[in-house]
């Protein structure tokens, strides 16, 4: 079977996550969501997969190639242009993305998958395409319910009896919402749909298509299906989806890195003395990272590869990403942080490079800055 | 520079004008608070207005604590927002700093 994953987002809602990488790339204990995504569709008979790209477009492209590495086949569809030696993206909705690869080649040709590229599932795919072809429909949404006071967040559907979507409503109020089962951005399509497709770009399925749909009284189902569903819609979403994998609760995911005590796993090149260091687990700890004596790590906590805890640091519920160096006076509770930004599992974000701190947190791979006497007089009043 | 004045005795309250404390304004900020730490022991320094506050903006804050504890009295701190008060916990400033949530919790807790 044949796939579009939708790719092209600017991810405004997670920066500064996305400030160097699109959404789909985020690495959750350095697994790229997308990489989790392609391997659930493949081991469901997709095997034909379009990825349409446009913000950090040479990131997924350099990552996946032609796909057999994951034994998928995959192509592109770049939505920008290269200004002075830059990609720049211009996304053209995730409608428009379908016309343009129809436009080019004809690719959909059969019952096809569009999946939105940055979530987790586990969702039964195979049951959702027998579903779409029980009810012969043009097309079918996979849905989930959510908290009512959530739907704002999402597109709304309301059903018939049979399953037949009546209503779709975008991003509507909690008070207007008709439902609470929202679109998961997981849809099964026949080539069909691309005739009820509006010309005129950009062109989003949810605010474009669906609701037309739904009026015209086409073919548009909904299914619910048990199912996972890790969203990564805002930026404190990726600390607690990372929270989850530490406790192997994210489906398809396993641990990287061997276990050295009872949940506190290591990988290669790792210096790190557990009897000299606090360690309560969950913990992960990947490739080339330093725990320096006198550290404290409490779980579920990741850190990343090549990152550095300094003595005397204490890392709680937090990850640390690749490379980032966090200093002996840091306490990082319930925080993500790259080695510049801290993003605090509530969404409160803080710039350590603005507030000129480099001997707090920094990135491990800088000359270490060696400390002037004010910061020393500083941190000497802190203790 | 603007500092915001009044008195809840024990305490001396202090509201500055601005949204930044940082190596921008630090040093005008410190020659405001001089004279006031010479007369006043027990300070609470209201920063519900404070934005952002950088390492030397910290550092003076740090100093003016320093100042009131040599001379046998505080320097409590209130009204931090979110940013703020998550750089705090980052730098465990709360083991240096009494900090409580608005100026009445902080008025309403016995000076030491």
């Amino acid at each position: 079977m044949k796939a579009l994953i939708l790719a092209a987002g600017k991810g405004t809602r997670v920066m500064p996550l996305t400030q160097s990488c699109p959404k789909p790339m985020l690495r959750i204990l350095d697994t790229p969501i997308l990489e989790l995504l392609i391997a659930r569709l493949r081991d469901h008979g997709v095997n034909q997969i379009m990825i349409n790209t446009a913000h950090h477009a040479e990131v997924i492209e350099q990552h996946f190639g032609d796909g057999r590495r994951f034994g998928v086949d995959i192509a592109y569809s770049f939505e920008g242009h290269l200004q002075d030696g830059k990609l720049v993206g211009d996304p053209i909705g995730s409608a428009g993305a379908l016309q343009r690869i129809q436009a080019h080649s004809g690719f959909f040709d059969d019952t096809f998958m569009v999946v939105c590229g940055d979530a987790i599932i586990d969702l039964d795919i195979t049951a959702l395409v027998a579903a779409h072809h029980h009810h012969g429909a043009l097309a079918t949404l996979a849905l989930q319910s959510v908290d009512p006071s959530l739907v704002s967040h999402y597109g709304v559907v309301a059903l018939d009896e049979e399953g037949r979507v009546t209503q779709f409503q975008e991003k509507p109020t909690p008070e207007e919402a008709l439902s609470n089962l929202v679109n998961t951005g997981i849809y099964v399509f026949e080539p069909a749909v691309l005739a009820h497709m509006p010309t005129e770009l950009p062109c989003d399925l949810g605010s474009d298509v669906f609701p037309a749909l739904a009026q015209q009284g086409e073919a548009l189902y909904g299914v619910s299906l048990p199912m996972t569903w890790l969203d990564i819609g805002r930026r404190e979403d990726f600390h607690r989806v990372c929270q989850l994998a530490l406790c192997g609760e994210v489906p398809g995911m396993d641990l990287p890195g061997k276990e050295v005590a009872p949940g506190v796993r290591v990988g290669l090149n790792v210096r790190f003395n557990l009897n000299r260091c606090h360690v309560t687990g969950p913990v992960v700890i990947a490739g080339s990272a330093t725990i320096e004596d006198g550290a404290t790590l409490i779980g579920p906590t990741y850190i990343g590869p090549g990152a550095v805890v300094e003595r005397g640091a204490r890392v709680e519920r937090s990850v640390v990403q690749a490379h980032a160096r966090i200093g002996s006076h840091a306490n990082l509770v319930d925080m993500v942080s790259d080695g510049r930004y801290c993003m605090v599992s509530d969404g409160t974000l803080i710039d350590l490079e603005l507030a000129d701190m480099p001997w707090l947190i920094s990135d491990a791979r800088l000359p270490r800055a060696e400390r002037t006497a004010a910061e020393q007089r500083f941190i000497s009043h802190m203790q | 520079m603007q500092l915001n004045l009044s008195q809840e005795h024990p305490w001396l309250v202090i509201q500055p004008e601005i949204t930044h404390l940082d190596a921008g304004n630090v040093k005008a900020f410190g020659d405001a608070m001089t004279p006031i730490l010479q007369e006043h022991t027990h300070i609470l320094f209201d920063m519900a207005q404070l934005e952002f506050l950088d390492s030397a903006g910290i550092g003076a804050l740090i100093a003016c604590l320093r100042t009131a504890k040599e001379r046998q009295g505080d320097f409590r701190v209130c009204g931090l927002n979110r940013p703020v008060r998550t750089l705090f916990d980052l730098m465990r400033l709360h083991r240096v700093f009494e900090i409580h949530t608005n100026r009445a919790e902080a008025l309403r807790s016995p000076a030491s």
